[in-house]
């Protein structure tokens, strides 16, 4: 019988697909690789220890890969928040992937699904609204978040081309918001004041984790698929969504804006270096039409919704509050004649 | 607990259950018996919340007023974190709706500015309008425009030009060059009112999404010209929008805005000013920049948009997107089309104020 291997199951996207899969398949169908035991609730799920940042790792991912009968690998172990230990982060996203792919392809392992970020596109004045899989990552952004993310992907993409036996799948998933995630995200979103670039307001997508968590069983049940953007419905602007939330935004201009978001970040204050303000700038919408073509994935969330889901998991008060009164937000939408 | 009533008076009926009942408090909170002026401090704000839900849901923007008269009665006293952010929040939803469609137009927003427009459009620059029937009642189509004007009003007048007096009242995205879709505050204006920035994947999802476009292939070179060089088209880039209609299979519909070219007549540039800011050009007008403020009041021309026959693409289809030669060929045709249009409505044009 072959399993699944999970990495990066300590942290939430990698917890929740190994709790779905224990619940869907058994736990004897998944193996959960990483440096920390799975919660003791999933009993019975195996666990291999094993440290993709360590230079053996990838002959004793081949090992682990080989006993367990391993055919399809979820690599989730990735750094949502930034991190200032930057070096670490290299190690674990682009060294370890680079462990992972190479021990996947030597042992015979069918798929490999890595969980990615469509901010690995980067946020450019010159995007289009929609960016589609084709355009590649930003692989010479100024965030060392952004460059590993990258490169993590380049090399199981070249593992794959090498060992055709090896198919990828990239989930490039869009800003997770939802109920018990906390990310450097979700923290901004539970300030009383936060900066914002003057004159700008970007367009944003907002995932709910159920949906990314319904991309991952597709994407595992479905072959290689390549990269694939997985986005909510609709947008949202990023003052639409902070005013929601009720904050208190204060416009930052964008020509000071990097120097003391880097100043801050330096500090041990902030929540992302300078390059994050690029985010709250530009566009980096992406397109999840592969998505629905190619895995059947139809997001049941807009970014409205996710917003929303997030506050009221995160201010329940307020959000029971505002149900009382009945301020439900109307749906204003624009729409073109027929 | 008076005090409260009498500051608030329409909260009386309210005051019982948040400040009084205890059977509703969560038990982990810890109430200390509250104080009248902090009774009333709360009162006020929940009374907030809901003139605010009232303006939006409402679109009362009377709710709007009273909440700034609130704020402003509770003085300092009343002011916090939260009740700036939600007066923020109010403000911003008095122009803003709270969904937008995925590109960012928002209704509200357009709605907001509607009237500043129409007297642009009506009064301020009195727009003759002729040949809309010429734009597609349905179905994708490419409108393409000479540009002018320094800032891009003539995009905002052709919007409305077919808003207005299109049969089918279309709405018509522009497509906006980079220098104005990244500048800030001009950015999200001119996404909330409907434009994207001018790209081919922009291009090509919207006309596949059977819109109608707007675009201006100068580009730079036309809308920042100098004075002199007016009503003179500039090359049409690289025939970009040409390929997109090939390949969308969309109809190219020439059109003449006359009479931008001489809202803020250029008469030098001092590039070495705008550089260093990020601007392509720095327009030196007769009253921009020596008047300020007044120097960005653009002058009342007296304007004319004139739509054309769409343009013959010769029975060509997407294959033929691929072929330099007649892509150039066809672009420029489109852009003599524009420039006879152009002198036509010149020669007939008596005076630049009245038309």
């Amino acid at each position: 019988m072959s399993r699944i291997a999970l990495t990066g199951t300590a942290s939430y996207l990698g917890g929740r697909v190994l709790r779905r899969l224990v619940e869907a398949r058994g736990a004897d169908a998944v193996v959960a690789v990483d440096i920390a035991a799975p919660p003791t609730t999933l009993h019975g799920v195996r666990h291999r220890m094993v440290d993709l940042t360590l230079p053996g790792a990838d002959q004793r991912l081949v090992d682990v890969f080989r006993e367990e009968h391993v055919d399809t690998v979820f690599h989730a172990a990735f750094f949502t928040t930034p991190r200032r230990d930057a070096a670490y982060a290299h190690e674990l996203e682009s060294i370890g992937t680079l462990h992972l792919a190479a021990a996947a392809a030597g042992a015979g392992v069918r798929l490999l699904v890595l969980r990615s970020f469509t901010a690995v596109y980067g946020a450019r004045g010159q995007n289009p609204n929609f960016l589609t899989e084709e355009r590649r990552p930003d692989a010479s952004s100024r965030l060392a978040w952004v460059r590993d993310k990258a490169e993590a992907e380049e090399h199981a993409f070249s593992f794959s081309r090498r060992y055709p036996g090896l198919g990828v799948t990239v989930l490039r998933f869009a800003t997770l918001m939802g109920p018990g995630l906390h990310t450097f995200y979700t923290r901004i979103f539970s300030k009383r004041v936060v900066p914002v670039v003057m004159g700008y307001d970007p367009l944003v997508q907002i995932l709910h984790p159920e949906d990314a968590l319904a991309a991952v069983d597709r994407a595992l049940a479905t072959g290689p698929c390549g990269v694939v953007n997985v986005v909510p419905r609709g947008t949202i602007t990023l003052l639409t969504a902070l005013h929601l939330s009720d904050k208190l935004t204060v416009p930052v201009p964008h020509a000071l804006a990097y120097a003391i978001a880097d100043m801050w970040w330096g500090s041990g204050l902030g929540e992302a270096p300078g390059g994050f303000i690029d985010y709250a700038r530009f566009l980096f919408v992406a397109d999840g039409e592969k998505a629905r073509r190619e895995l059947g994935f139809a997001p049941r969330y807009s970014s409205r919704e996710a917003l929303t889901a997030y506050l009221e998991y995160r201010y329940p008060e307020t959000a029971r509050r505002a149900k009382e009164q009945g301020t439900g937000g109307k749906a204003d939408a624009w729409e073109a004649p027929a | 607990m008076s005090g409260g009533a009498r500051v608030v008076p329409i909260t009386a009926a309210r005051k019982g259950r948040a400040v009084g009942s205890r059977t509703d408090a969560s038990p982990s909170r810890h109430r200390r018996p509250a104080r009248p002026e902090e009774a009333a401090l709360h009162e006020r704000l929940a009374d907030l919340e809901r003139e605010i839900a009232a303006s939006r849901t409402a679109q009362e923007h009377e709710g709007l007023l009273v909440t700034l008269a609130r704020v402003l009665h509770a003085g300092a006293r009343g002011l916090s974190w939260a009740s700036l952010a939600r007066l923020q929040r109010a403000l911003y939803f008095a122009w803003h709706s709270e969904e937008t469609d995925e590109f960012g137009a928002d209704r509200r927003f357009t709605e907001t500015f509607e009237p500043v427009l129409d007297f642009l459009y009506a009064v301020w620059w009195r727009v003759e309008a002729t040949g809309t029937e010429h734009v597609p009642s349905e179905g994708p189509g490419l409108i393409v425009a000479n540009h002018s004007g320094v800032l891009p009003y003539d995009g905002l007048m052709v919007q409305l030009a077919i808003r207005h007096e299109h049969p089918a009242k279309r709405v018509c995205r522009m497509l906006a060059l980079d220098m104005f879709a990244l500048l800030p505050a001009l950015a999200p204006i001119l996404s909330k009112s409907g434009s994207v920035r001018a790209n081919p994947e922009n291009a090509e999802r919207l006309l596949g999404q059977r819109e109608l476009l707007g675009v201006f292939p100068e580009g730079v070179k036309g809308v920042g010209k100098l004075f002199r060089d007016r009503y003179r088209l500039a090359r049409f880039g690289r025939g970009g929008f040409v390929r997109i209609a090939l390949r969308t299979g969309s109809p190219i519909i020439p059109c003449a805005v006359v009479g931008a070219e001489e809202i803020h007549p250029v008469i030098a540039k001092a590039d070495w000013v705008g550089r260093p800011i990020g601007l392509p050009y720095f327009p030196l007008t007769p009253t921009f920049p020596w008047l300020g403020p007044l120097g960005v009041v653009p002058l009342p021309t007296k304007w004319s948009i004139d739509f054309g026959d769409p343009i013959d693409i010769e029975g060509r289809g997407p294959e033929d997107a691929e072929d330099p030669i007649l892509v150039n060929r066809i672009s420029e045709k489109v852009r003599s089309t524009i420039q006879r249009m152009v002198d036509g409505r010149l020669a007939r044009r008596r005076s630049i104020w009245f038309g």
